[in-house]
């Protein structure tokens, strides 16, 4: 096994790897002595910054990889301030040296110590799960990690990096070995290896063209216990302070967020950027709590006539979706092949010659008179609130509106909404009229 | 996330129609003086429509932030009007400072943001100021949260309109 110490590299990076590697066995002693519990900011502060370098080391630097495959990283990683400035200074050289190029190294398969770098964050993993199954396997109670060296690829592929399976001598905590899977699953996207299998994600990551084929990888464990915060771990180029990590995981829970009211919003899909998304989100919120008002005015208004049997209207309506949502789904297929507003003209001409308490009234015949036609009954509630956007000329109604909202102003000081830009939002309401059904 | 998101099944839907049935009979129980009058007509409309948010605000219960402040204001409300205004206001005023206080707090912080988008993020913090108007209890929200709060309300607001289209449907008919 080519273990040989850093003086077979020759490489001018040598004594980042060396430096490395002395770190790497000094860690490993503390680890070892240390069997407290680790503080898991700390480590995936610690693991960020590690990985951060791991990815930027070309993949030729087998030997110092080897050397690497010593390295330790526990969960009983003591929180030294050495060792932390170690680390950093260990990760400002590894950006300097990122830039270097392949180094010749032949080192064959030799190693069977393994990289799985867990992404220790405690959200679900996004990260194919096929190498870091097998590459995670809890044989212990020493939490370790380590590096395998897959150099069997050669320089060639050094893009494609795998996890092999882990170093049995070292091992992860064992109590929770599907925390385990998870988190090596989560770090495959950090994982590089020599081998092909690998997904392109870790590609991504891979900003510099690394023209080694060995990888290193630090499969790290996570704590046996559930921690209650999240790790994440710094990508590639990226700050690694805990202030913008945890900005960063911020920014992406809001993204995440963004992203499924995007879908939730109708005619959002071509919006991008987070301010013309919250405009999009903050119009519709508005038009539904206006139409909330204008139905129950409309409630309002409709007097119940002397026979209105409640139960009907509990039996009907309670297990209503599946029979008045039927025609629905044909109509609105219909709906978009026709103008919708063609049907409205009646239904216009109608409330235009009327006044609001009349108005409505003769809007629920022109309704029935429309429902009689091929119209649902959910088309016709469309109907109803879609064809107000089609009334703003009518003159009248406006009146009757206002007349209505100047009743309100006497009686209460504030008004819900003002007439104008009531209208103006019926107006808006046109694009998600059809989608509301 | 989205198994957090709680879709509006049809216990929601149930539990809201019962409820608003109810409340809309009772409203229309009452006999009034000149039915078709237009302020018959409002003070009714204010009555559906409180007992709409209130229908809407149990049946969700007090899982949702939103809900939970709805009914806290509309049953701080409901006791403002039974009691005097004089006794009552101090309460109204300190909760409300004490909201303004969380809400300054809130923003505050999420001033502290990386620097690369001044003008675009300064955009977004207004509109997120003017969200959390809009979504009931939001105003003691960050934004992460504020988020999951309107995804969920914005589905409750949709179930609730279908529905009561429908009942303005089965009443028109």
């Amino acid at each position: 096994m080519n273990t040989a110490s850093p003086k077979m590299l020759q490489c001018s990076d040598m004594t980042v790897l060396e430096r490395q590697n002395a770190c790497l066995k000094w860690q490993q002693e503390q680890l070892q002595q240390q069997q407290q519990q680790e503080q898991q900011s700390y480590f995936s502060e610690l693991s960020g910054v590690f990985s951060s370098q791991v990815q930027g080391f070309q993949g030729g630097l087998v030997s110092g990889d080897s050397v690497l495959g010593d390295m330790v990283m526990t969960r009983q990683v003591k929180p030294d301030p050495g060792l932390e400035t170690a680390w950093h200074e260990m990760e400002k050289v590894d950006m300097a040296a990122m830039g270097f190029g392949p180094c010749g190294y032949s080192n064959g398969p030799d190693f069977d110590m393994n990289y799985a770098i867990s992404r220790t964050s405690s959200c679900p993993t996004f990260v194919a799960a096929a190498v870091a199954a097998q590459a995670v396997e809890v044989k212990g109670k020493e939490s370790i990690v380590s590096e395998k060296m897959g150099s069997t690829v050669g320089r060639g592929s050094f893009k494609k990096r795998k996890v092999d399976t882990l170093q049995n001598s070292k091992v992860v905590a064992e109590d929770d070995s599907k925390r385990i899977k998870a988190c090596a699953e989560e770090g495959e996207s950090k994982i590089t290896g020599p081998n092909t299998n690998k997904s392109s994600s870790s590609n991504n990551k891979n900003k510099k063209e690394t023209s080694t084929g060995t990888s290193k990888e630090n499969s790290k464990v996570s704590d046996v216990q559930k921690p209650d915060y999240i790790h994440v771990r710094a990508r590639r180029g990226q700050a690694t302070d805990s202030h913008s990590l945890a900005e960063r995981v911020r920014r992406e829970k809001i993204s995440e967020r963004m992203k499924y009211l995007q879908d939730l919003v109708p005619g959002c899909n071509k919006i991008t950027g987070k301010a013309g998304m919250l405009d999009e989100i903050i119009n519709y919120v508005q038009s539904l709590q206006r139409q909330v008002e204008f139905l129950s005015m409309k409630l309002a208004a409709v007097n119940p006539r002397p026979d209105f049997n409640i139960d009907n209207l509990f039996a009907k309506d309670v297990f209503p979706s599946c029979a008045t949502n039927f025609p629905a789904v044909g109509m609105s297929s219909e709906m978009a092949n026709n103008p919708p507003y063609v049907q409205f003209n009646p239904v216009e001409q109608v409330v235009s010659s009327c006044g609001l308490e009349m108005g409505i009234n003769s809007l629920d015949m022109a309704l029935r008179r429309t429902i009689s036609a091929p119209v649902s009954i959910p088309y016709a509630s469309f109907l109803d609130s879609s064809c107000f956007t089609q009334i703003q000329p009518s003159a009248t109604w406006d009146v009757e509106l206002q007349n209505l909202y100047n009743v309100a102003f006497d009686q209460e000081g504030s008004m819900p909404f003002p007439s104008q830009p009531f209208t103006g939002t019926l107006l808006e309401k046109q694009n998600w009229g059809p989608e509301l059904i | 996330m989205n198994s957090s998101h709680l879709n509006p099944s049809s216990s929601l839907k149930s539990r809201f129609t019962t409820r608003f049935l109810r409340a809309l009979t009772r409203i229309n129980a009452r006999k009034p003086i000149s039915p078709s009058s237009p302020r018959e007509i409002f003070q009714r409309y204010r009555r559906i429509k409180v007992a709409a948010d209130k229908s809407m605000a149990s049946s969700v219960r007090s899982r949702r932030t939103w809900s939970r402040a709805t009914l806290w204001k509309l049953r701080s409300r409901s006791c403002l009007q039974l009691a005097s205004l004089g006794r009552r206001r101090s309460v109204k005023t300190s909760t409300i400072t004490s909201r303004q206080a969380i809400m300054k707090k809130t923003s505050h912080e999420i001033e502290n943001k990386t620097t690369t988008e001044e003008d675009h993020q300064d955009r977004f913090v207004g509109q997120a100021d003017k969200l959390r108007e809009l979504v009931p209890g939001g105003e003691a929200m960050d934004l992460c949260n504020l988020l999951d709060e309107t995804a969920h309300y914005i589905k409750c607001l949709t179930t609730q309109v279908q529905l009561m289209r429908k009942i303005v449907d089965f009443y028109s008919l």
